[in-house]
């Protein structure tokens, strides 16, 4: 038994948490959701620029660039909801400093503690536009809903979640290594906005690198042709596949850096 | 299995040894080495170290052993840098030992497994463990569903341990606004919470005012006379220890120099002890030479070096024979302990 109980319950007393931690801080709170809000608006602007001069990016229309656009978005608030910040850059800095320490001596999993300790409620509240951008952009492709798609659109969703877990976990473990605390996340960072864009944009190697190597295609471009039902089941199996690989190769280094960790001295 | 005894797997070492009930903590031949990448200064130093680093090995802890029994409180003392935190850090599982034997309460601490750790508590000087923009009472909501805590037991712990720590009109204080001395003390009370029968505390008292580090001192001192929690304490101040410990284990470069009684260190060793004598009049010196020896001296003070045993009884004869004004007498420090151990030549 790994009482799944007990680990609800943490999840929602860090919920909780998160919530007096951002009331505390109210004027800021507010400030940030209008600048997330306004990042998402301009990068929008960005596309509309580039659709004035064209009709198509590859194999892509503005409509289906705008579905890409949206799954990105949702993918990158929940990622940023619930581990990004903590793993990518709290951990490394857990690790210089050694207050990975205090975390290890708690009798829960230390991956999920050092994952969600700080869930970021700002990113769930600029999440309900994307939400509703989503719906929006749906029903600007005349999506008809059917369960099969709207299932494997959630689950291809969930496999970009858990593949850029991984990707994370593996960039932020080697500070068990190199105990630097800094420049470590900016790499996943930029790496991530890459999914953003799609595949068709990419020319030969980077095509390759991006669809097979490091598919950040994952992120976003897998679950929306599953929507656009262009998606053959072999490159879905295959992107599942490689996230498991991911994920294996993630917490393996994991264990191992754990076996390395030097703590910092008192 | 023959009764009486256990089998114990790490890895594929195994290995079967008496059961010993009361014995808490068992350490042998302990090792711990870390490794650095030696680095010159300025910046040619750092873009060289970055092709040609070479690769630098430190020996934290070099082979030690000791047996702590359940009840003990020990105080495991040593200057910086003498390997008493890397030890602590690997009986609470941190750290993994680079070679030897350690077992808490019949588990490999390095594993971490769950009832290892709901049976222990760490507590360090330094760092925070609470949720720095939250109040205590939040962490101790937190500690309760961690570490599954029986209703009624939280219920009664929290109460006790509030009291205990004298923390009842902070608790829904957030940390951040806390003085340093009260937010240790917030975080002795719910590292405490679970009942752990195995308590480090890693310098406790550290950067504490004297007040709060006497409160202190004064909680560990309660935790450990029930007689049922074995503590280990690490210090470099020796009034921790010897308000609060039995036994002590002294630790220099990575190796055991003493372990044995609190009291029994002053005795024997070659530990002196500096007493400063003010007079309010005239004092002759042949008495006080017959003392201890002289260290300074003027028309109106005097430093004394005594052993240490004596320094009481030294006090009361001044007193006695001379117009003392004032008297001052002074801990040896850790370092000036640990030479004389060394000089002692057997230690």
């Amino acid at each position: 038994m790994i009482g799944l109980g007990r680990y609800f319950k943490l999840i929602r007393m860090l919920f909780k948490f998160a919530l007096m931690r951002q009331m505390a801080y109210r004027a800021h709170f507010f400030l940030m959701i209008t600048g997330k809000v306004v990042r998402m608006a301009l990068l929008l602007f960005f596309f509309q620029a580039i659709f004035l001069k064209v009709d198509r990016l590859g194999a892509w229309n503005y409509d289906q660039v705008l579905l890409l656009f949206a799954t990105f978005h949702l993918v990158d608030y929940l990622m940023s909801i619930t581990f990004q910040r903590n793993l990518a850059f709290r951990l490394p800095q857990r690790i210089q400093t050694g207050e990975l320490d205090t975390r290890m001596v708690l009798p829960v999993n230390l991956l999920f503690m050092v994952s969600l300790e700080e869930l970021d409620l700002m990113d769930f509240f600029s999440s309900i536009p994307a939400v509703a951008f989503l719906v929006y952009v749906l029903d600007r492709i005349g999506f008809a809903f059917s369960w099969g798609q709207a299932l494997a659109y959630l689950t291809l969703m969930a496999n970009a979640i858990l593949f850029l877990f991984s990707v994370v976990l593996i960039i932020s473990a080697t500070s068990f290594w190199t105990v630097q605390s800094h420049g470590v996340s900016r790499v996943f960072d930029n790496l991530m906005k890459i999914g953003r864009y799609p595949l068709d944009i990419f020319e030969g190697f980077w095509k390759v690198v991006f669809a097979y190597l490091l598919p950040l295609v994952l992120i976003a471009q897998v679950p929306s042709q599953a929507l656009l039902a262009n998606l053959t089941p072999g490159f879905a199996a295959f992107g599942c596949l490689v996230t498991l690989g991911f994920l294996v190769f993630a917490l393996f280094l994991w264990k191992r850096g754990l076996e390395n960790y030097m703590s910092a001295s008192s | 299995m023959e009764e009486g005894t256990r089998e114990l797997h790490v890895g594929k070492l195994v290995r079967r040894e008496a059961t010993d009930a009361m014995k808490a903590i068992t350490v042998e031949d302990l090792t711990k080495q870390y490794w650095f990448f030696e680095k010159e200064a300025g910046f040619a130093g750092s873009v060289r170290a970055l092709f040609s680093g070479k690769k630098v090995f430190v020996d934290a802890v070099r082979g030690i052993g000791m047996d702590v029994h359940v009840g003990e409180t020990v105080g495991f003392i040593g200057p910086n840098g003498a390997g008493k935190t890397t030890t602590l850090k690997m009986l609470s599982g941190i750290l993994h030992p680079t070679a030897g034997w350690v077992e808490v309460m019949g588990h490999v601490p390095s594993r971490r497994e769950k009832n290892f750790l709901k049976g222990i508590a760490l507590i360090t000087g330094q760092r925070n463990r609470l949720f720095w923009d939250l109040p205590a009472e939040e962490y101790f909501e937190f500690c309760r569903v961690v570490y599954e805590i029986d209703e009624g037991l939280y219920r009664r712990n929290r109460e006790a341990l509030v009291e205990l720590a004298e923390i009842g009109d902070i608790l829904k204080v957030p940390q951040r606004k806390l003085s340093f001395g009260q937010r240790k003390r917030c975080e002795l009370a719910a590292a405490l919470l679970h009942d752990p029968t195995v308590i480090f505390l890693d310098e406790p008292t550290n950067a504490m005012d004297l007040l709060s580090a006497r409160r202190v001192r004064r909680f560990i001192r309660e935790m450990g006379s029930e007689g049922r929690r074995t503590i280990i304490l690490t210090s470099h101040i020796m009034a921790d220890i010897e308000e609060v410990c039995d036994r002590l284990i002294i630790i220099n470069r990575g190796q055991i120099v003493y372990d044995g009684g609190t009291r029994e260190l002053n005795q024997g060793n070659g530990i002196t002890k500096r007493i400063r004598i003010v007079f309010g009049g005239p004092w002759e010196r042949d008495l006080v030479e017959g003392l201890g020896k002289i260290l300074e001296a003027d028309d109106e003070e005097v430093l004394l070096e005594v052993e240490s045993e004596r320094s009481v009884e030294v006090a009361s004869r001044l007193f006695a024979a001379l117009p003392v004004k004032d008297i001052s007498i002074a801990e040896p420090p850790m370092e000036r302990i640990i030479e004389s151990l060394y000089l002692k030549g057997e230690p």
